[in-house]
């Protein structure tokens, strides 16, 4: 039956008008403290060390009341690889999103200040970054320069920052229009106070809410290339990896393959509810 | 010589190249075409023309933020440093510009005192607490209260914004102040108090001032000297009597016979005909004439140059200035003085 | 309407030199080519003729030049495993790549789009919340990790699909589900956005109160509207369907070029790596440029604007 209605009119979308967060985005904030605290504590509520066999009670299962997770081929206790996967996996996406920002964000400046051939140089750049699939160019780097940790993490880094250059060009643009900008540049401030000191607090919550969306897309292309055995490199364990090596006792012992994927995904669930809502509150133009 | 100006202006051309779609040639619209001028210290300069005059560009070009494409500015007798250079830099705390919309002016994150003292710290005036006793003084100067230095810009009102702006300005000590409309965007109470602020600034502290407006009331108030401009061209340059009481061009006729004088009603109203001007599409000859009630055909053919006319006193007219008989140029009277004066001329002319 | 398109070809092969040169710049700074190839423990006489032999000793200009001139031949070098042409060996493997990738990508705009308009037609609707509720569950859940769930569901416990391989037609339907479903969630959540919006623009609400009838007013005027913003992400869905295809290759041992790739990285193929990075540089200018040409076509405001460069 057709909706007799008539249509646009918005009406329940945001109906709840309440004071204070919503449930579901305190939900998110708590898992991501969580995470955070778990990543940083790791070495101190680690039960086990991630090498270490326990070969009488390989492949059990999880409630165990030595290993609350399980154990895995090797007697490595799961609960434990889960934590300092969370530290890997979380450090990495932390640090590829700081790079990109920073990068992003420096270059998109220069486009906005120098304009002219720089500013061409840039966009064409963007525009590339933006056509290209990052998994496979990624791929390709990492064939030519193997997997090592900070090669990971700078290699991440490139992973959008695109998005911050066409922000951080584009709200610096408008800042010049609008006036704030050459009210300052015309009090003789230098081109550095300018951007440092005025647009760059301006912009900093539109940049944020995009580090936010951004994050957990890194974790996903970092576990993606985890799980296929290029990106972090055992002894070392991330979230994909584990997902990666669990994946040859699928019919054994799921519990392996299963438990980083349930932790990948609350994490980059809580981590886009919380960006989505931070966005409507501060910045409701970014889409 | 020198020392009687402050800063002048010679043949300032400014143009700027538009094209009307990508296949189309560029034309050059001149937003500024040959204004010289000069203004005295401790006066001040009233420049009056309607949108797209090229008054706001002239500012501009006098503080040296645009690059004019001719001519040239002098600042105590030394050229204008180029734009955006640290030499540049350093003449800004010299001279500064209020502008017209002081929301946008302000950075609505910083508080007012933090901006106030900006240029301060930009020009490592003073201690630092040398400057924030130097803001609150001028918080005061400018009529706001001490307590207010902790306001935010969307906190005030447009009033008080724009004495923030002012006392932005003047924080450096400049020699020049520019204000581009700066009171175009106020209720007409505060236009008053905002002006009286100014005037008040200028006597206490030898400001110079150039005053950028397109309402009369406001620019008469304020100015020693005003100039009025016309699609790019200075049409006349007298002192504020002068132009009010006698103004000669045609144009500033009409604008003159448009102010209101309280108590009386508006008579002898000039209503200019035709389009309103477009520097894009400029008229050839005198740019007026199609808007001119007395134009000649000598006003189609050429452009009238800025002449003498007394002493003191400019206009850029065929009907007024240098050539004319004595008799017409001290006694201009209602309109149809000039026109009869301009028919006695074409009947006299071969 | 030319100039356009001038443009855009200009802009396609502006990308394709950066990818090429990208290539040579990392594949340059990953170590001297020769040691690589050859090993590090070869006599450096065989280092030496090696270099010269593959004019590893001219100037950087020049080997790039070469390079580039190799490439539009068409000579990509040959695999270290087998020796094999590069071009050839990812040539192979095309066809199974398609067989997967095709059926997803209609999978994906069929369904991702019909479900997106039609839960935009009928919002708050039970339908409604469960599609916007899928959709964030198919963005949160990496291909993997479905892709593995499904083959424990499917594969493992109740034994109806094979699980890896491609030796019959139904080894085929787990990979085309895990490539599509987080397309699907994406693009219904996109498509259920644009949709809302042209539904609430005026020209809408006139069509309805002229008195036409509301099917009438959806395919004429809403969907032709809603077209323009979801043929844009579509095109950039192409790009995602070929790094899906690697990872859902890898996962189903699908013998396809995603797989290669894989392999050819972990053994550090560096012909056939580079092969398959041009060949994708090129689906997605082509894509991009089809994008490009169909958004001129469906807005007409496009069609006479002037474009600048």
């Amino acid at each position: 039956m057709a909706n007799i209605s008539i249509p646009g009119i918005a009406t329940g979308e945001s109906k709840q008008r309440k004071k204070g967060l919503p449930i579901i985005v305190t939900i998110g904030l708590v898992w991501i403290a969580a995470m955070i605290v778990i990543a940083v504590t790791a070495d101190w509520i680690r039960p086990f060390n991630i090498t270490a066999f326990d070969l009488k009670n390989r492949l059990a299962l999880p409630g165990n009341p030595k290993h609350f997770l399980g154990t895995d081929e090797l007697g490595r206790d799961v609960l434990s690889r889960l934590i300092d996967s969370i530290r890997i996996s979380l450090l990495i996406a932390f640090g590829a999103t700081m790079i990109s920002a920073f990068v992003g964000t420096l270059l998109g400046f220069l486009a906005a200040y120098f304009r002219g051939i720089v500013e061409h140089i840039v966009l064409m750049l963007a525009d590339f970054q933006a056509a290209m699939p990052f998994l496979i160019m990624s791929l390709a780097v990492l064939a030519f320069f193997g997997s090592s940790l900070p090669l990971l993490i700078c290699l991440m880094g490139f992973y959008g920052w695109e998005r911050y250059t066409r922000i951080a060009r584009g709200l610096a643009i408008s800042a010049s229009k609008q006036g704030y900008a050459s009210a300052v540049t015309q009090l003789g401030a230098s081109p550095a106070r300018v951007y440092l000191n005025h647009i760059l607090p301006n912009i900093a919550s539109t940049l944020i809410v995009s580090m936010t969306l951004t994050f957990p897309e890194v974790i996903l292309m970092e576990s993606s290339l985890s799980f296929l055995g290029l990106g972090v490199q055992p002894p070392m364990t991330s979230l994909g990896n584990m997902v990666g090596y669990g994946r040859e006792y699928l019919t054994r012992a799921p519990w392996i393959m299963l438990t980083p994927s349930v932790v990948i995904m609350l994490t980059t669930l809580s981590i886009s509810i919380v960006g989505d809502w931070l966005r409507d509150k501060l910045d409701p133009t970014l889409s | 010589m020198s020392t009687d100006i402050l800063i002048e202006a010679s043949d300032l051309t400014k143009t700027y190249f538009s094209r009307r779609g990508l296949l189309g040639r560029p034309t050059a619209v001149h937003a500024v075409d040959g204004v010289s001028l000069a203004v005295a210290p401790g006066t001040t300069l009233g420049i009056v023309g309607e949108s797209g005059s090229g008054k706001s560009t002239t500012g501009r070009l006098l503080l040296g933020l645009e690059a004019p494409s001719a001519g040239h500015v002098r600042f105590e007798g030394e050229p204008m440093p180029a734009l955006e250079t640290a030499e540049w830099r350093k003449y800004r705390a010299r001279m500064q510009l209020v502008f017209q919309d002081p929301l946008a002016a302000l950075d609505r994150r910083l508080a007012i005192g933090a901006q106030i003292g900006e240029p301060l710290e930009i020009h490592n005036i003073g201690t630092q607490a040398e400057r924030r006793e130097r803001v609150l003084t001028l918080l005061q100067a400018v009529g706001l209260r001490r307590d207010q230095e902790t306001s935010y810009p969307h906190e005030l009102s447009g009033g008080q914004r724009q004495r923030v702006v002012i006392a932005r300005a003047i924080a450096s000590d400049p020699q020049l102040l520019v204000c581009d409309e700066p009171v175009s965007a106020l209720d007409v109470s505060i236009q008053a108090q905002v002006v009286n602020l100014l005037r008040d600034l200028q006597e206490t502290r030898g400001i110079t001032m150039v005053f950028i407006s397109h309402d009369l009331k406001v620019v008469r108030n304020i100015s020693d000297r005003v100039a009025v401009m016309y699609l790019g061209r200075i049409v006349e340059e007298a002192s504020s009597d002068e132009i009010f009481s006698t103004p000669l061009h045609p144009y500033t006729r009409a604008l003159v016979s448009s102010v209101p004088v309280p108590g009386t009603a508006l008579k002898d109203r000039i209503v200019l005909q035709g389009e309103p001007p477009n520097p894009a599409a400029r008229p050839a000859g005198c740019a007026f004439h199609p808007r001119c009630a007395v134009a000649i055909a000598r006003c189609r053919a050429e452009t009238p140059a800025l002449l003498a006319v007394g002493s003191g006193r400019k206009a850029a007219c065929h009907l007024v200035g240098g050539d004319q008989p004595a008799g017409v140029t001290n006694n201009i009277g209602s309109v149809e003085t000039l026109v009869e004066a301009a028919s006695t001329q074409t009947s006299a002319s071969p | 309407m030319f100039r356009f398109l001038l443009f855009k070809i200009f802009r396609a092969l502006v990308t394709i030199m950066l990818v090429v040169t990208f290539a040579f710049i990392v594949l340059r700074m990953s170590g001297d080519p020769a040691v690589i190839i050859l090993g590090p423990d070869a006599p450096p006489q065989a280092i030496e003729a090696f270099r010269h032999a593959w004019g590893l000793d001219q100037p950087l200009w020049d080997q790039y030049l070469r390079y580039f001139g190799a490439i539009a031949r068409g000579d990509l070098g040959v695999s270290m495993r087998d020796g094999q042409s590069a071009v050839l060996l990812v040539m192979e493997r095309i066809p199974a790549t398609l067989e997967l990738t095709v059926p997803a990508l209609i999978l994906k705009l069929v369904l991702g789009i019909s479900i997106g308009v039609y839960a935009a037609l009928h919002r708050e609707t039970l339908l409604d919340r469960v599609v916007m509720a899928g959709a964030v569950v198919g963005f949160t859940m990496p291909s993997f990790v479905l892709g593995l769930v499904l083959v424990l569901i499917f594969a493992v416990e109740l034994d109806w699909l094979p699980s890896g391989g491609q030796d019959t037609w139904t080894h085929a339907i787990l990979p085309i589900i895990t490539m599509s479903v987080g397309g699907i969630g994406i693009l219904a959540r996109f498509s259920r956005s644009a949709m809302i919006e042209i539904l609430g623009q005026p020209y809408i609400r006139t069509a309805s109160a002229k008195g036409m009838p509301w099917r009438k007013v959806v395919w004429r005027h809403a969907l032709p509207n809603a077209a323009i913003p979801i043929v844009t992400i579509a095109g950039f869905m192409v790009g995602s369907l070929i790094a899906g295809a690697v990872v859902v290759e890898s996962l189903f041992s699908w013998p396809g070029v995603g797989r290669l790739l894989v392999v050819s990285v972990a053994n550090r193929d560096l012909a056939v790596v580079q092969c398959i990075l041009l060949m994708v540089a090129a689906c997605m200018v082509l894509s991009n440029f089809t994008v490009d040409i169909l958004y001129g076509y469906l807005d007409p405001r496009l069609r006479t604007a002037n474009v600048k460069g």
